[in-house]
């Protein structure tokens, strides 16, 4: 008769508790819980709670990684110019923006970003850099747009994508390209979006999903231009992004959305739902297996401050063997 | 007719509240009130309701909790004027007006 022993070389070993250090696959026995549990890795992604925001908005500006991100402006409903910095537990408040906003452009990290353009009808142009400490007015943006996507390294590299305008059409394809100093206007959409969702390390490899105008489309861009490629499985609108241009998640969404996707450079895979779901929430992020969702507005209106931290799948879990 | 889900109100104290294993477990969906829906006949729902020590509600409960704060909502956002603002431009300030909300049996 074949035994665990015969099979894997050692005997199952005993353990008060979780047996933390066990590998994938090791069977253990829990003395405190009275059976024998094995270690497995999850098969999707999912989320789990973080540290609130201190302030609660929506519309917010978000960038950064999982352990070091920064969200800053949006809608209180009012809007705030509020900054957070976030440390993979908590949110601290640091110096705020000099221009209260909210449906901003985003690019950048938690030591070197820019905030750009803002809400339709007052001081739409205003672009701000980020240097770690504090912000500083730059210059304005070539074409005002509310919402729009934003991807970048840092405060010298980004770019501006999509989103509404304040007269004539609602949604908007212009492309601007930032290069520390200045905006250029670059080629356009495929497709004009208002309340996407923009993600992207580079400003010459972005990422642009969904929006009004085209719900469920996915564009990328290169440096030079954007290309459409396979749509999101759930079209929705005021969503938002993580990641990399192949590697990445998109969350939340109009209305009460809590659904999530993840980009592996080539299709679109639904896997494990945020806890609250909402529009207009915050997004940082590494790539498809490292993610941050914060602050955000329910369908009854309301900005809440709840953080979620995204882990992809493979993350270690422990199974129960029972017997019946 | 069987439930589909179980309510419990707990207050999320952040990190912790909810860890990837649960999530990976259960699907968790959240409601004005900090009431909590998940699935009912679930051992990991039941042992998470314990973790968060969730003061567990029937539906008509939970709902009655979520109507109260939906209905002051929805009172406050009626108060929120500015003179000479057109509909479309409360909005585009202080967002929709908050929507009633209907919890799943």
């Amino acid at each position: 008769m074949s035994t665990y022993k015969k099979e894997v070389g050692t005997a199952v070993q005993n353990f008060a508790g979780d047996y933390t250090g066990a590998v994938q696959g090791q069977l253990w026995y829990n003395s405190t819980a009275g059976s024998f549990q094995f270690r497995s890795v999850t098969t999707t992604g999912s989320w789990a709670t973080g540290g609130a925001l201190n302030t609660a908005r929506f519309r917010l500006g978000g960038v950064g990684i999982q352990t070091a991100a920064l969200a800053f402006g949006g809608q209180t409903p009012a809007n705030t110019a509020a900054t957070e910095s976030y440390d993979g537990s908590a949110w601290t408040e640091v110096n705020d923006l000099n221009t209260a906003r909210s449906a901003l452009g985003d690019a950048g990290t938690s030591t070197s970003a820019l905030g750009f353009s803002g809400p339709p009808g007052s001081t739409p142009v205003q672009n701000e850099s980020w240097n770690g400490t504090c912000w500083s007015e730059v210059a304005d943006v070539n074409a005002f747009r509310g919402d729009p996507g934003g991807a970048g390294s840092d405060n010298t590299s980004a770019l501006m994508f999509g989103g509404t305008v304040p007269t004539g059409p609602e949604t908007s394809a212009l492309t601007e390209s930032w290069n520390g100093t200045s905006w250029t206007e670059v080629a356009d959409l495929n497709i004009a979006r208002g309340n996407q969702a923009g993600t992207g390390k580079l400003n010459t490899a972005a990422l642009c999903v969904g929006g009004s105008g085209d719900p469920d489309g996915t564009e990328q861009w290169n440096g030079t231009c954007w290309t459409t490629l396979a749509n999101i499985n759930s079209g929705r609108v005021n969503l938002a992004a993580a990641g990399t241009y192949t590697s990445a998640i998109v969350f939340g969404g109009a209305e009460d959305i809590a659904l999530t996707e993840v980009w592996n450079g080539t299709s679109w895979t639904e896997q494990g739902d945020l806890a609250q779901g909402g529009k207009n929430i915050g997004g940082a992020g590494a790539d498809n297996t490292s993610g941050l969702a914060f602050g955000g507005q329910t369908a009854p209106g309301a900005a809440y401050g709840d953080t979620e931290e995204w882990t992809g799948a493979g993350s270690p879990v422990t199974e129960t063997i029972t017997t019946s | 007719m069987a439930k589909t889900y179980q309510y419990c109100v707990a207050e999320n104290w952040g990190k912790g509240f909810i860890n990837h294993d649960e999530s990976f477990r259960i699907t968790f969906k959240s409601f004005p009130g900090n009431v909590w829906q998940v699935p009912a006949y679930n051992k990991h729902a039941n042992l998470w309701v314990a973790k968060v020590a969730g003061v567990v509600k029937t539906r008509d409960e939970a709902q009655a909790i979520v109507d109260a704060e939906v209905t002051a909502a929805q009172s406050a956002w009626d108060a929120n004027n500015v003179e000479g603002e057109t509909a479309e431009q409360k909005i585009e300030r202080i967002g929709n007006r908050p929507a009633d909300i209907t919890l799943g049996e």
